[in-house]
């Protein structure tokens, strides 16, 4: 095989590869669009439906009382316990606090 | 005096004897006893490295006409490809696409990776081989034993088990082989960075994902069918939670299954007057230097990732885009955990680790088109 169809022949099939994940990004960017897009839709509707044919709730869902770290949600739990907790978390599973995220903490009744 | 003239001709009749008239078996048994060494003492790929060296013994013990017989028939599962594609379902069945999908920049280092492929196959150009061999030596870079074995069966059936062996040894080696090229080619600070982490991936998106890249990558090089569609079919199989027996079966009964034949038939194609060869060695060598060069452009891959993220990419997860999943995502950890102990890039190098996969797949589907496998 003569240099240059050689040469031709590596680089398309780099260029190939490259052009081939390159628009794989894109159809995975696009799917995740897609499904996000869909499953919010259908998160805003479901409540609307099911609020027309459940009984009113007497109680009212409670709000955090304080939001730590723009994050975690604190449920009648001051700052101080949660702190505890967090770091009760990660010493028992072993995993540094920076690698756990904290949704909500919640005190049980 | 009738007992002397039976033993002897017992003898005369035994592979002992055979042996003394061509002791180039005797140097392929002692081949097949070193790889078992590697593979139960040194646990390289034992789950591979252990048939292939049992089918290596077994065809270079003369006279018993193994090969034309049991080994013959296990081999037409590697001649028409079906043992890779099978192998491919299992590890699709196996793999977890979502550090992908949460991350699809990281195809980009997939894609990086396959450079060792191109400069192999050059390389091997250059050495004398032949255009069809050279396409399949390259894919040795990929660093994909199935790949690299469909694509010798259709490519070069008589260098398929100096290929098979190449690759399955340097994947097994890649903890030896990559570190010092990621050291070489990052800098301390690069190496330190820590990446944020990911986001969660619906189920709705892995579901989608493989049929997805199924119909598009198929559909564009249709050679890789037989290895994309398997994988994605394994993949489909696990993640919609309702074929878990099937997906079951495809990680472990099948795929054990297909690995004790992949390896003895291809083990067994290693015979003396066709392997022990000069270009046995050539292929071996190449196989190494299309691991390095798979290492170096998937690092550097991830250090354009890092510039052009203002330095949220660590380029060490560029390196895991030579497919061997997980090996090579965990060898980006580890480095990564030399360099800063609070850094956990596993999940991170996975995202290359899994796109490598892809890439080699589709590189392998573009040898096979070009040189018409």
């Amino acid at each position: 095989m003569p240099i240059l169809e050689a040469l031709m022949v590596a680089v398309s099939g780099f260029l190939v590869v490259f052009i081939m994940l390159v628009i794989l990004w894109g159809i995975i960017v696009l799917i995740s669009k897609v499904v996000n897009t869909v499953e919010k839709t259908t998160e805003v509707a479901a409540p609307v439906e099911s609020a027309e044919q459940l009984p009113v709730k007497t109680e009212e869902v409670k709000k955090p009382h304080e939001i730590y770290g723009g994050e975690i949600a604190l449920y009648d739990v001051d700052e101080k316990t949660a702190a505890c907790i967090m770091a009760i978390v990660s010493d028992s599973s072993g995993i540094p606090l920076d690698h756990l995220i904290f949704k909500s903490i919640k005190a049980l009744d | 005096m009738y007992i002397i003239n039976v033993l002897i001709k017992i003898f005369q009749e035994s592979g002992f004897a055979a042996l003394l008239e061509d002791p180039r078996y005797l140097v392929m048994i002692l081949v097949a006893c070193l790889l078992l060494y590697l593979g139960i003492a040194k646990k390289y790929e034992p789950l591979l490295m252990i048939p292939i060296a049992f089918g290596v013994l077994l065809a270079n013990l003369p006279r018993t006409g193994i090969t034309d017989g049991l080994i013959h028939y296990l081999s037409l599962g590697v001649e028409y490809g079906i043992y890779p594609s099978l192998v491919f379902l299992g590890t699709g069945a196996m793999t977890d696409f979502g550090p992908l999908i949460a991350s699809p920049s990281s195809l980009i280092m997939g894609a990086g990776a396959q450079f060792g492929i191109f400069t192999a196959f050059l390389l091997a150009l250059a050495l004398g081989f032949d255009p069809k061999v050279a396409a399949a030596i390259g894919v040795i870079g990929g660093a994909d034993g199935p790949t690299a074995i469909l694509t010798a069966s259709k490519l070069a059936m008589e260098y398929l088990p100096a290929i098979a062996i190449a690759a399955y040894s340097y994947m097994a080696l890649i903890p030896m082989i990559q570190p010092p090229l990621m050291r070489m080619m990052t800098t301390e600070k690069e190496r330190k960075v820590v990446m944020k982490q990911t986001r969660a991936v619906s189920k709705k998106e892995k579901i989608i994902f493989p049929i997805a890249v199924t119909i598009f990558v198929v559909l564009l090089i249709p050679d890789t069918a037989p290895l994309v569609g398997m994988l994605m079919f394994g993949n489909l199989l696990k993640e919609t939670g309702l074929t878990d027996r099937l997906s079951d079966t495809a990680q472990n009964a099948l795929t054990n299954i297909v690995i004790i034949f992949l390896g003895i038939s291809v083990g067994a194609k290693a015979v003396a007057t066709t392997f022990l060869t000069l270009r046995t060695i050539e292929i071996i060598v190449l196989g190494l230097i299309a691991f390095s060069f798979s290492t170096i452009g998937g690092l550097m891959l991830g250090k354009i990732m890092y510039k052009v993220t203002g330095g949220k990419v660590n380029p060490l997860i560029g390196s895991a885009g030579v497919s061997a999943v997980p090996m090579a995502a965990r060898v980006s950890q580890i480095e990564g955990q030399k360099a800063n102990p609070t850094n956990y890039l596993l999940m991170h190098a996975m995202g290359p680790n899994v796109a490598g996969v892809i890439g080699s797949a589709v590189a392998a589907g573009f040898m096979l088109k070009i040189f018409g496998g």
